[in-house]
């Protein structure tokens, strides 16, 4: 099945900000925004410790809310409890952003020519093409 | 005949069956996506946008046959990502044609032609190439020149060979109806089974008076589409999805009628919306609300016309009632008479 293309609104990302939530309430919309967001996110743990990695699913109901990651630098996947989340801040890329449909169109023509021997380049580099 | 015999006899078994067991949510199509990297970046493909590292994820074969036998449906569509970059997708098609499923490999057929002797031709398989329109269209579409070329080099090499091959094409609201019907003409003249065409699925939120215009520009464009259809033109769906492209029929959204499995689990609650994930099918079906997903329940669907929400819509018209029954008969034996 084709993809639709995703005409969602070009708005500022969230790369680079960091959420310290003081309340449980403010915890569930930081991690509803790193659910949405595609690129890796670091969580800092109450413990002390982070983890760096893509949160792909989030559970915010139920006894112990948990969320679950695929860390950046190991295979498996991580589930973590909200109740040891102590921050969250969007350290990846974001791999969305500016790439809306609208935004493909607007673009010079030459970038856009960049912008296709890049990815060609890197399938080509892969063994993709 | 845009579908083979047994292909069309497994379907209404299955449907009929489901129904005399009282099943209420039984899945028509397994969307199966056992990877999200692709070799070309459309402009804003939602499926595209991940770090490296989950691009570089895929599901195992046992993966993708333990979905399927969960899942039960009787077709797989298997999209991506581009699966042809999975190095072992035949095994896996092996394994579910093994199983007698049908499956829709979904392809940009840029590796095909080159992949073939990997694939042993079958009723149970189907190349299901994406083609967004004729060649200035395709190439726009896909944002790399030369693309239509060579999908369409590698149709005729998989027909040669004996594969099923048909195409699937996403039309948005700047699509020429008259470029689409040539385009139509041309995959038919090229020898593809069927077409398959969906709307494509706008995310964005708006007000309602705007989602209602919306839904009017897509029902306007697939009317001067579909109307006066030439009678060569065979698509691989259900007639009653074209009535309601057309805005002949109405339906509300069937979820769970094309559920999702890929890196991340069991897509809640479909394809192109992403709520979050299960482990099982099982807990997919049962714990989704899937009343809190359709038009006129949630906004992000109130535009969504794309047929892994509504094609089930159709069948289960098609087999909910003998006027269903009878209208699609109708439809397909006589598709331009209202």
């Amino acid at each position: 099945m084709t993809d639709a293309k995703y005409h969602a609104p070009e708005q500022g990302s969230l790369e680079g900000k960091v959420f310290r939530p003081a309340s449980l309430d403010e915890l569930r919309e930081a991690i509803e925004l790193a659910f949405d967001y595609r690129g890796d996110i670091t969580v800092e743990l109450k413990s002390g410790g982070q983890v760096t990695g893509y949160l792909f699913n989030r559970t915010a109901t139920g006894e112990q809310p948990t969320i679950e990651l695929f860390p950046a630098i190991s295979s498996g996947t991580m589930t973590i409890p909200f109740s040891e989340v102590a921050a969250v801040a969007f350290t990846g890329e974001d791999t969305a952003t500016g790439k809306s449909w609208e935004a493909w169109v607007a673009k010079k023509d030459s970038e856009r020519r960049r912008e296709v021997d890049r990815v060609e380049a890197d399938a080509k580099a892969r063994g993709h093409l | 005949m845009a579908v083979p015999v047994s292909q069309m006899y497994t379907v209404t078994k299955y449907v009929l069956t489901q129904k005399l067991r009282g099943v209420k949510r039984y899945p028509l199509v397994l969307m199966l996506e056992p990877l999200f990297r692709c070799n070309l970046a459309c402009a804003g493909c939602g499926k595209i946008q991940y770090p490296d590292h989950v691009l570089d994820k895929r599901l195992t074969p046992e993966q993708c046959w333990a979905a399927s036998d969960e899942c039960g449906a009787p077709i797989i569509s298997i999209p991506g990502g581009e699966p042809l970059i999975h190095p072992e997708m035949p095994e896996i098609v092996r394994g579910l044609v093994a199983r007698q499923k049908y499956v829709y490999l979904c392809t940009n057929a840029i590796l095909l032609e080159r992949k073939l002797d990997e694939y042993q031709a079958s009723k149970f398989l189907t190349f299901s190439v994406h083609m967004d329109g004729l060649k200035d269209e395709h190439d726009l579409a896909v944002c790399r020149d030369g693309v239509y070329d060579v999908a369409v080099k590698a149709i005729k090499a998989a027909l040669k060979r004996g594969h099923r091959v048909t195409t699937n094409t996403t039309l948005f609201d700047d699509a020429n109806p008259e470029r689409v019907r040539k385009f139509f003409d041309e995959m038919m003249a090229l020898g593809v089974e069927g077409m398959m065409i969906s709307p494509g699925y706008s995310y964005q939120k708006a007000p309602d008076q705007q989602h209602f215009l919306k839904r009017s520009r897509t029902t306007e464009l697939f009317s001067k589409i579909l109307s006066n259809r030439k009678r060569g033109w065979q698509f691989n769906q259900s007639p009653l999805f074209l009535e309601f492209l057309m805005g002949r029929r109405e339906y509300q959204c069937t979820p769970w009628g094309n559920p999702t499995y890929n890196v991340f689990g069991w897509q809640r609650p479909c394809y192109l919306l992403q709520e979050g994930y299960v482990a099982s099918f099982r807990e997919l079906m049962e714990k989704t609300d899937w009343d809190s997903y359709g038009t006129g329940r949630n906004e992000k669907c109130a535009d969504c016309m794309v047929h892994c929400g509504y094609e089930a819509s159709a069948v289960e018209d098609t087999f909910g009632s003998l006027s269903g029954f009878a209208k699609t008969v109708k439809i397909t034996l006589l598709p331009n008479v209202r």
